[in-house]
């Protein structure tokens, strides 16, 4: 293994018996979500006439852009042996910036963003800083993190959050290109660039390496203590920007408006066939996961069951989800297709 | 850090945690005792014996939401269902009030049989299913917080009499019931420890191999601790039932983090293995102290999480140096 991922050339095109595996299951992950996601799509006809459209699909894919983004993030962390809880509280982060500050500053000064996003990545660096030279268990870093933004975010706001959102962060969540909703082509987009990020760069073969062996990467010459603060900062980056973009969705930020996407984020890593442990997983079977889940909400919601119960059902529906889709069945679902 | 404790944790189980405990505790009750010191300070009334009974009856909920889990986190283990277990007991009790001591008897009882089945769930699936204790126990403490929100949407509700006013007095004038409740559970614990389930307890958090293959059966003594840690945390839910007098279906939230946090300041190791329930209690006292000593230093509460996040950091920070220093020895 240290020998596997030591030279840095051979990183990038990964020995060959292990790119045949990850394709392979890239395929098998990418097939059993796409099918699924088909099957739920068609299945809601029955559950109501409206659902199973062309725009149910539009839909879909602009309600999964949060989860998309904010899974690349906590992807890479958990990728790297990690596990981001602060996720909920960055997006909050993010979104209370655009309006509190950006929004009620100068609604259209658009350059504003990237210093909202440099601060939620700020915040990720010291969970990662935590993690790797103060050795807090990056559970207990995270949450404790979460804890303290959500609570200066508490005093910033003095309760209530006050502004509206920018019109950049509107412009992209309302508008349209060539008959597509412009969160669709971005989200395309950024899909492409995750990808290429996590599978075709040094950064990504870096943290697959950290996160499947940390003794054998640094002797191999990696920057492991770099390479394991990196995904938090991406990850609080991610979810600042989901942040802004959940703002000009909504036209507004709460101090809850997080909540919800903790564990749908961890979810769509599982159930797109990545290890909880770290070092193995494929952004594109995330995204999957992440698409599978947000058409299951939607579908959830248009029962039009009370909120305590929907979050039941979703809750209960994740936990199946990560009990079927783990790591075993893809292995066991290859073994089979060869 | 973990790699060095677990050998030295698998070669002499019981008299490495019993130091920690020692050590762990004698810190904690030091760092309680100066902080009271600066809280009398600021109060002078903090001594008289009806603000002592406040602080215990403040601290009841926590220190029983602490010890049940420290008994997964020296299993190794994580349990975020202690949240979502406290809010469900919390609305039951709110919107099914029993009347008298026998509904309270029976209260009690349904809240630990809640907390039980929770932690059925949660053995289940990290002992028989093998699945990682952090997203099992999320995806329950979620499930049940959905539970808590169809029970009861928004605040509001009462909590029967019985249980609001005779758990949270003082018998004799003197002792608060609450104190004894969780004096109680630390007896059990006390007697428990000594038993093979004790012992197996600590041998699979310090090394799961070793103890399986010395003849523990591992999935039973791991099912075993998510069902007593839920029954805690059901009387933790009974106790901020008895605080509150009324039903939240969000109560169980702000635990979840403080209960890691009081378990961290006791000195328990999160790698498993080490630790003892007295110190979480008294880790979470100190942190139920230390708001009220931010409290009457005239800090906003709106800040209260930004001190309990820093004091979470330290702490784990400050028992990572200390094990490692004593590993040094």
């Amino acid at each position: 293994m240290a020998q596997d991922v030591g030279q840095d050339t051979n990183l990038a095109q990964s020995g060959d018996t292990r790119t045949s595996a990850r394709v392979s299951r890239e395929t098998i992950s990418a097939a059993t979500v796409a099918i699924l996601c088909v099957v739920l799509l068609l299945g809601a006809r029955f559950v109501s006439p409206a659902l199973g459209s062309w725009s149910q699909v539009e839909t879909v894919l602009v309600l999964g852009f949060f989860l998309v983004i904010l899974s690349f993030g906590q992807g890479l962390v958990i990728l790297s042996g990690g596990l981001d809880l602060s996720l909920p509280a960055t997006i909050t982060l993010g979104g209370i910036l655009a309006t509190s500050w950006v929004g009620a500053e100068n609604p259209a000064a658009w350059y504003y963003l990237p210093v909202v996003l440099g601060v939620c990545g700020l915040v990720g660096m010291v969970s990662g800083i935590g993690v790797v030279w103060l050795r807090v268990p990056p559970f207990i870093m995270t949450m404790a993190m979460s804890i303290i933004v959500a609570s200066a975010l508490l005093g910033y706001t003095k309760g209530t959050p006050r502004g509206a959102a920018p019109d950049a962060a509107v412009a992209m969540m309302k508008s349209h290109i060539l008959g597509l909703p412009v969160p669709v082509v971005v989200l395309i987009g950024l899909v492409l660039l995750g990808w290429v990020f996590q599978s075709r760069t040094i950064f990504g073969r870096y943290i697959y390496a950290v996160g499947t062996n940390i003794e054998a990467a640094r002797i191999a010459g990696v920057p492991v203590a770099a390479m394991q603060i990196l995904p938090y900062v991406l990850s609080a980056i991610c979810a600042g920007f989901v942040g802004i973009a959940l703002v000009g969705y909504s036209n507004g930020a709460t101090l809850r408006m997080g909540d919800g996407y903790l564990l749908p984020s961890i979810a769509s890593v599982v159930i797109g066939g990545s290890s909880i442990l770290g070092g193995s997983g494929t952004f594109l079977g995330t995204v999957g996961g992440a698409i599978l889940l947000t058409t299951l909400g939607t579908i959830i919601s248009a029962l039009g069951l009370e909120f305590g119960l929907r979050t039941v059902i979703e809750g209960s529906i994740v936990l199946i989800a990560l009990l079927l889709l783990r790591e075993e069945l893809f292995q066991k679902l290859r073994s089979v297709w060869r | 850090m973990s790699a060095t404790s677990i050998e030295a944790g698998s070669n002499s189980v019981v008299r490495n945690s019993l130091v920690k405990l020692t050590k762990g505790a004698g810190l904690i009750v030091g760092i309680y005792l100066i902080l009271y010191a600066l809280y009398v300070y600021q109060q002078p009334r903090a001594l008289s014996a009806s603000a002592i009974a406040a602080l215990i009856n403040n601290t009841a909920p926590l220190a029983l939401a602490a010890m049940g889990q420290t008994l997964v986190v020296v299993s190794r283990g994580f349990d975020l269902s202690v949240a979502g277990v406290i809010s469900l007991c919390n609305v039951v009790l709110a919107v099914y009030p029993i009347g008298g001591p026998g509904g309270a008897l029976v209260s009690m009882l349904i809240c630990v049989a809640i907390g039980a089945s929770v932690g059925a769930v949660n053995g289940w699936l990290v002992a028989v299913l093998r699945m990682q204790s952090i997203a099992a126990t999320l995806a329950t403490m979620i499930i049940c917080q959905g539970i808590a929100l169809v029970i009861l949407k928004a605040p509001g509700g009462a909590v029967s009499n019985w249980i609001a006013d005779e758990l949270t007095d003082r018998l004799w004038k003197t002792i608060p019931v609450s104190g004894l409740v969780v004096a109680a559970v630390v007896g059990i614990w006390l007697l428990l420890r000594r038993t093979d389930f004790g012992l197996s307890l600590y041998a699979i958090g310090a090394d799961e191999q070793a103890a399986k293959l010395s003849g523990v059966n591992t999935t039973r003594v791991r099912f075993t601790t998510f069902v007593l840690a839920g029954a805690v945390y059901g009387l933790a839910g009974l106790m901020l039932s008895a605080q509150t007098a009324t039903g939240n279906p969000t109560s169980g939230t702000p635990l979840l983090l403080l209960s890691f946090a009081a378990v961290a300041l006791g000195g328990t190791s999160l790698a498993g293995g080490g630790g003892g329930l007295f110190a979480s209690v008294m880790g979470a006292a100190t942190l139920m102290l230390l708001q009220k000593v931010l409290f009457s230093s005239g800090v906003s509460s709106f800040y209260t999480g930004m001190f309990q996040g820093m004091t979470l950091i330290l702490a784990v920070v400050f028992s990572g140096l200390l094990t490692r220093l004593g590993e040094r020895k």
